[in-house]
């Protein structure tokens, strides 16, 4: 199971590089990285290498953190491979709250991760669906 | 005289005369406030001497608010008309009652209040106060008509219409908060309408909230009018209580209907004229609600001195701030302790919360900041939404006032132990 670690920060200069600071200082590489800005505030998403340790760190800095489980669906670095992933879940009726990919090697293979409400099932449906879900040692491995 | 004064014999009452008035009427007042639940037991059948008033019990907010919903009214129900009440919480509402001849009594001080800046019944007066349970809109509004003004209940907001209204008919004189008429100036350039040049304007009468001597300049300088400064609370009934005449240096507070005295807000012992205090007023001719010795909150000093207008109502300077927390947000009365009750009650609030008061174009505007802790956080964006908006709303129902709510960093607010200062007021920095 992948999962990513959440922060709640202020929209002010200086905080998302507090955060990735934290984050190098202890080794930790970032796969992936979104913000939500919500205007005052914003949500800074990361998908780690290790995110317990990520977790355990941010919240040693002070910061407010919160872990949730996405899935990470592999996919082929070519045109359509997000919309053929996109348009089953549509068919099987899983919502997306968010969801944002990055590049493993170019014109190889790309990772989507997207954030579910319920969990469980959404990654069961995939995996039957014949999609490949990473595992929480495969993300640590990539 | 008859041309400079609304009821010159008693503006100008010799002070010895004036006393004499005093002490009939405070007799009258307390043989009348023996008749309340509150005060029965508490007030002697009569004074001797005007000084003896500083025998009598003081009556405080907490006393009104006490005394909810009716402990402090003198006659039987059939002869109250009217009442006005605070926009306080449920159950901490502090209500005011009035008879006919309260009513009566109120407009005729309003009037005369109007009349001393100038006002005639030729005027057009647009009243840009807040109808209602507010006291400031009724208030002047009964006034104006007693003066006999042409009467434009426009009440307040709604800035487009106000100069629509200023330019259909021709409007002199208008009510207005000092913060409200210089974001009104801004609507008035938008709307390419020069104020000075376009309207007839010729005075201004401020009040419902605090302001500086350099504001009045500006708003008089900006519309081109004279403005006036007036002081009234609720508990004495609204505006109408002191007022500024013609050379604006301190309002006439009107003695013959209300009893002034200045006090050490800590010690309670009374001041002499000119040194700084705590106002407290004694009602001389209210029947259905008197008070005695209300403490007011405000903190301002009286000036004896005889006034060039020939009244003989001693002045008291501008209010220079509050014996406790109280704050004037948007002409609304409030205490620190009534958002903070709100806040406090919101599990996910907790203690990690800073007020701020700011204003913002002129116009004054309520800040709750709360830190998102460990505990309020899942990591979703509809859960802080949510949060926002259950503060405001809250907020907006208990207090009248629709703040924003803006989410901070844990750690970012100062610590909450101890005596840590909750509320800010920014407003008097720029």
């Amino acid at each position: 199971m992948a999962s990513q670690v959440t922060v709640f920060v202020e929209n002010r200069p200086g905080r998302i590089s507090k955060v990735t600071r934290v984050l190098a200082d202890n080794e930790l590489n970032i796969r992936a990285i979104t913000i939500s800005d919500m205007g005052e505030y914003g949500l800074i998403n990361v998908v780690t290498n290790d995110p317990d340790r990520a977790e355990e760190v941010l919240r040693k800095e002070g910061l407010t953190v919160s872990r949730k489980y996405v899935i990470g669906v592999m996919m082929e670095d070519k045109p359509g491979s997000l919309a053929d992933i996109a348009e089953f879940l549509h068919k099987k009726e899983i919502n997306v709250a968010n969801a944002y990919g990055f590049i493993l090697k170019e014109g190889a293979r790309a990772v989507l991760i997207i954030e579910v409400d319920d969990f469980t099932h959404a990654e069961r449906v995939l995996k039957k669906g014949g999609f490949h879900t990473l595992t929480k040692e495969e993300l640590e491995n990539l | 005289m008859k041309d400079t004064y609304w009821e010159g014999e008693t503006e100008t009452m010799d002070r010895r005369a004036l006393q004499a008035l005093q002490l009939h009427r405070l007799n009258e007042t307390i043989a009348s406030a023996r008749n309340s639940d509150f005060y029965r037991g508490k007030l002697p059948v009569r004074v001797e001497r005007l000084e003896e008033i500083e025998t009598l019990p003081f009556t405080t907010k907490q006393d009104l608010r006490d005394s909810f919903p009716a402990g402090m009214v003198a006659v039987p129900k059939e002869d109250l008309v009217r009442l006005h009440s605070s926009s306080g919480t449920t159950g901490r509402a502090t209500v005011v009652y009035h008879t006919k001849r309260d009513i009566d009594v109120w407009a005729d001080l309003c009037a005369r209040s109007m009349y001393m800046t100038g006002m005639r019944n030729t005027d057009v007066f647009q009243n840009m106060m807040g109808y209602g349970l507010f006291t400031g809109g009724l208030g002047l509004h009964y006034g104006a008509e007693r003066l006999g003004a042409l009467t434009i209940p426009a009440s307040s907001g709604n800035s487009k219409r106000q100069i629509r209204l200023m330019c259909d008919f021709h409007t002199t004189a208008f009510h207005i908060t000092p913060s409200y008429a210089l974001h009104l100036y801004g609507v008035f350039c938008e709307e390419g309408v020069d104020p000075k040049r376009d309207l007839p304007l010729r005075i201004a009468l401020l009040g419902a909230e605090p302001y500086s001597e350099g504001t009045r300049r500006k708003i008089e300088k900006l519309y081109g009018i004279d403005a006036f400064n007036s002081y009234g609370l609720s508990e004495m009934s609204g505006p109408g209580v002191a007022f500024e005449c013609t050379y604006k240096e301190g309002m006439h507070v009107w003695e013959d209907a209300f009893l002034l005295e200045v006090i050490d807000p800590k010690t309670g012992t009374p001041l002499t004229d000119g040194d700084e205090g705590e106002l407290v007023f004694t009602t001389l001719r209210r029947e259905g609600m008197p008070l005695i010795r209300y403490r007011t909150g405000d903190i301002a000093s009286v000036n004896r001195k005889g006034c060039p207008c020939g009244r003989t109502h001693r002045r008291i300077s501008r209010i220079k701030g509050r014996s406790d927390d109280m704050l004037i947000i948007k002409g609304v009365n409030i205490y620190p302790m009534q958002i903070e009750k709100i806040l406090m009650d919101i599990p996910e609030v907790g203690n990690n919360y800073l007020i701020e008061i700011d204003t913002v174009d002129y116009l004054d505007t309520l800040v709750v900041k709360i830190e998102v802790g460990q505990k309020t956080f899942h990591g979703t964006i509809s859960e802080l939404e949510g949060l926002k908006r259950r503060i405001t709303d809250l907020l907006r129902t208990e207090i009248l006032i629709h703040p924003k709510v803006v989410l901070v960093e844990h750690g970012s607010l100062p610590p909450s132990e101890g005596k840590a200062v909750r509320v800010i007021d920014r407003r008097g920095e720029k």
